[in-house]
Order: C-alpha cells, then structure tokens, then sequence
C-alpha cells in the first residue's frame, strides 16, 4: 500500500503590497496635473490686449458715446447698474474754477476703474467736454483681463456747471502715474475706508467705490464694438453702461441744482435722483 | 487614532476659515489678504462666483457646513462615510479651482487655504480606508 502524499494546497506566491504613499501621492499628482491644466485653458482663452485706437480713432469713438440721444438713455433709465452711489455727508467740494468737484481715484490696471470710466465719460459729457482722452485696457494679469477703457491720465475737461479732477495712480503696467494730494488722499480715507478703486466723490454729497457692472460685460470688445453697443439700447453694453451714466448724472445734478434743465429735467433723470437719498 | 485627529483638526481650521470669509462677506469689510496680479481674494470673492447661484449667499457658507459635517464625522471610527463626505468635498474643491484659475483669473490665498484642508482631508480619509487593505 502505497502511502499516498497528503495534497497540498499550492502556495500562493506572495505579492508585494502597494506602500501606502503610493494612493495620497497619484492623488496629489493628478490634482497638480488638474491645475496645469486650467492654467493652459487661462493662457489660451485670455483675451489678448487690443492695440490702443490713434487719437483720432479714439475722439470719434469719444464723440460717438457722448454724443448719444437723450431719448435712448431715458429708455434705459438704471438699466442692469448696481447703484453704488451713497450719500456722504461733508463741506461742499468745489473744483478748481469754483464749480462742485467730481474727484475720481482709480489706476489704468484696474478693471473695474476700466468699466466705470464708460459711464463716467458719458455722464460728463452731458455736463461738458473732454478733450485728450486716450483708448487704454487693464491689465492682462488681473481679473477681466485687457478690459477696453480710456484713461483719464493726461485728459481734460471742460464745464460751466462741475469740476472734474482725475488722479490715475498707475499705467496698465501699474507703473507709477499719478499721486492724490493730501486733501484728496483724506477723501478716499473718510470715505473709501477699505481702498477700492474706483473710488469717486461727486461733490462731498455723494461718494461710491467700485463699478457698477461687471467688465466681463466688454470682455474681448474693441472700443468700436463698444459704441456700437451702446447704440442698441437693449444691448447687455447699454444696459449696464448707460445704467450706471444715468445713475452717475442724477447724482450730479443734484450737485448742480438740476442744471442744465436740457439733461436734468428729464423723468428718467428726476426719479433717480430720488433712488439717491 | 493620530490621522483622525490631524482630520479633526483640519476641519476645524477649514470651518474657522469659512466663518471668517462668510463674515467679511456680510460685515462688508475688506479681506486681510495681500493683492497682487495673480493674487487678490478682493477680485474672486467679489466675483459672481462667489455667491451660491441663484441667491445672496456666499459660498463660504457653504464651506462651513462641509467643514462642519466633517468635524462632526471625524469624531466617529473611520470609514466609508468619511471617505465619501470628503470625495464630495474634494470634487467641489476643483471645481472651485477651475473657477479661479480659468474664469476669474486670479488666487483667493484664504480660499486656497481652505482649499488645501480639504485636501488634508480627503487623503486622510484615503489613506484611512485604505489602511486595513494595504496592510492585511
């Protein structure tokens, strides 16, 4: 009788256990691949800068939006703005030639400076005239890359019923430009507390900072696409921008005792200025 | 017993930043962060996406729920449902990124912060459920 072998079970050959380090580690790799990634799809949707207009390209983009009928901006009354602008309560700033100042503090990098110059040039201009505005963008390394602007850096303005007076503190490279004096610097102290910019003071009666629309609303536009825009009152463009003009112009009307009547005396005009306080 | 505290802490550092971000955002009073070309919390968290679409909330409040829940969960034994709260966690991290990154174009560093502690979390939570696999 043969002794038969006890079976044995085959042994299976051990496998060598993934090291532990090894799940944390792919996690964080692919996760560091995933913002690569975004950072490619950032590069490459980033608008590029648009090459500035030349000063004649610019004044007739300048006389087109301000010279805009009044009926299509009483058509849009407040439009898509977010009213920003609050009363303040100080001694009355007066310009240079003796008229209620509008101060602006902004920086030709900043977007929203960018978006908010829009309607600023279109609310002033219904009050008087600038001359020398040069085409700008923002920054191309900032939120709302390359947004399409003037800049106020080396503009004037001329007007028989306000003063405006304009501090740009840095070009688009935020190399230094301009610097606010004392007395301008305690304004944006009193009442632009956290330092946004744009910050603007129509008068010591109303202030705001910040824009009134998001820049995306001009992302990837041309100075001309924008007027063309602005043009459709129905436009996302004419919404937000000449919203937040028409909120800017009751304002100073209310600081120019409703003069001209020919800007001021209009109903769009009378009811947001009563939305002002 | 270690993991699960340095989770523990994590989150409660994560619902400490949420707070924070959700109080600057209603007090209206700037973040303290610093504010450069690619970094400025100012720019992403006034941003459209930085309220949950569709209301005033900001998605920081969000945060403090999340941070909260998983607070709460690493008081317990480790398990799945750590694993699954923080996977949760981690996918809307990304997405939050991308949101940065692509369409903001710029770094929040308190957003970031938290950002990482989720993170922490979910390889924590990884490596917690892996441990009995991996060592058995």
């Amino acid at each position: 009788m043969s002794a038969r072998r006890p079976r044995t079970r085959p042994v299976r050959k051990p496998v060598s256990s993934t090291p532990a380090w090894v799940a944390p580690l792919a996690v964080v790799a692919g996760i560091a691949l995933l913002v690569v990634a975004f950072l490619v799809i950032r590069w490459y949707t980033t608008p590029l800068p648009i090459p500035p207009l030349t000063t004649d390209a610019a004044q007739q983009v300048v006389s087109s939006i301000s010279s805009l009928p009044a009926s299509e901006l009483d058509a849009v009354g407040a439009g898509s703005a977010n009213n920003l602008i609050k009363p303040v309560s100080g001694s009355q700033l007066t310009g240079p030639n003796g008229y209620p100042e509008v101060f602006y503090l902004g920086a030709e990098y900043c977007p929203y400076c960018a978006a908010e110059r829009w309607p600023m040039i279109i609310a002033l201009s219904r009050f008087g005239t600038f001359s020398g505005l040069k085409t700008t963008s923002s920054s191309s390394s900032d939120v709302y890359p390359n947004t399409p602007t003037f800049t106020f850096h080396g503009s004037t303005y001329t007007s028989q019923y306000v003063d405006f007076v304009a501090v740009e503190t840095t070009d688009r490279d935020r190399n230094p430009l301009e610097s606010p004096s004392s007395a301008q610097q305690a304004l944006v102290n009193q009442y632009d507390s956290s330092g946004s910019i744009p910050f603007v003071d129509l008068g010591n009666h109303y202030a705001f900072s910040g824009a009134m629309y998001l820049p995306d609303v001009l992302s990837a536009m041309s100075w001309t696409a924008v007027a063309d825009a602005l043009a459709q009152p129905t436009s996302p463009q004419a919404k937000a921008i000449l919203g937040s003009a028409n909120l800017i112009t009751a304002a100073v009307c209310k600081l120019t005792a409703d003069k001209p009547a020919s800007v001021c005396s209009s109903s769009t005009i009378q009811s947001l200025e009563k939305t002002l306080g | 017993m270690r993991w699960q505290l340095l989770a523990l802490a994590a989150g409660l550092a994560g619902l400490g930043v949420s707070i924070y971000l959700t109080a600057v955002h209603y007090a209206g009073v700037p973040v303290a962060c610093p504010a450069n070309g690619t970094i400025s919390c100012e720019a992403v968290l006034s941003s459209r996406y930085a309220l949950i679409a569709g209301t005033n909330v900001p998605t920081s409040a969000a945060g403090i729920v999340w941070f909260a829940i998983s607070a709460l969960l690493w008081t317990r034994r480790p398990g799945r449902i750590q694993l699954a709260w923080s996977v949760a966690g981690l996918a809307t991290v990304l997405l939050l990124v991308f949101v940065e990154i692509v369409l903001v174009g710029v770094i929040c560093v308190w957003c970031t912060a938290a950002h990482v502690l989720v993170l922490v979390i979910f390889l924590i939570a990884l490596q917690t459920a892996n441990g009995g696999r991996v060592r058995s």
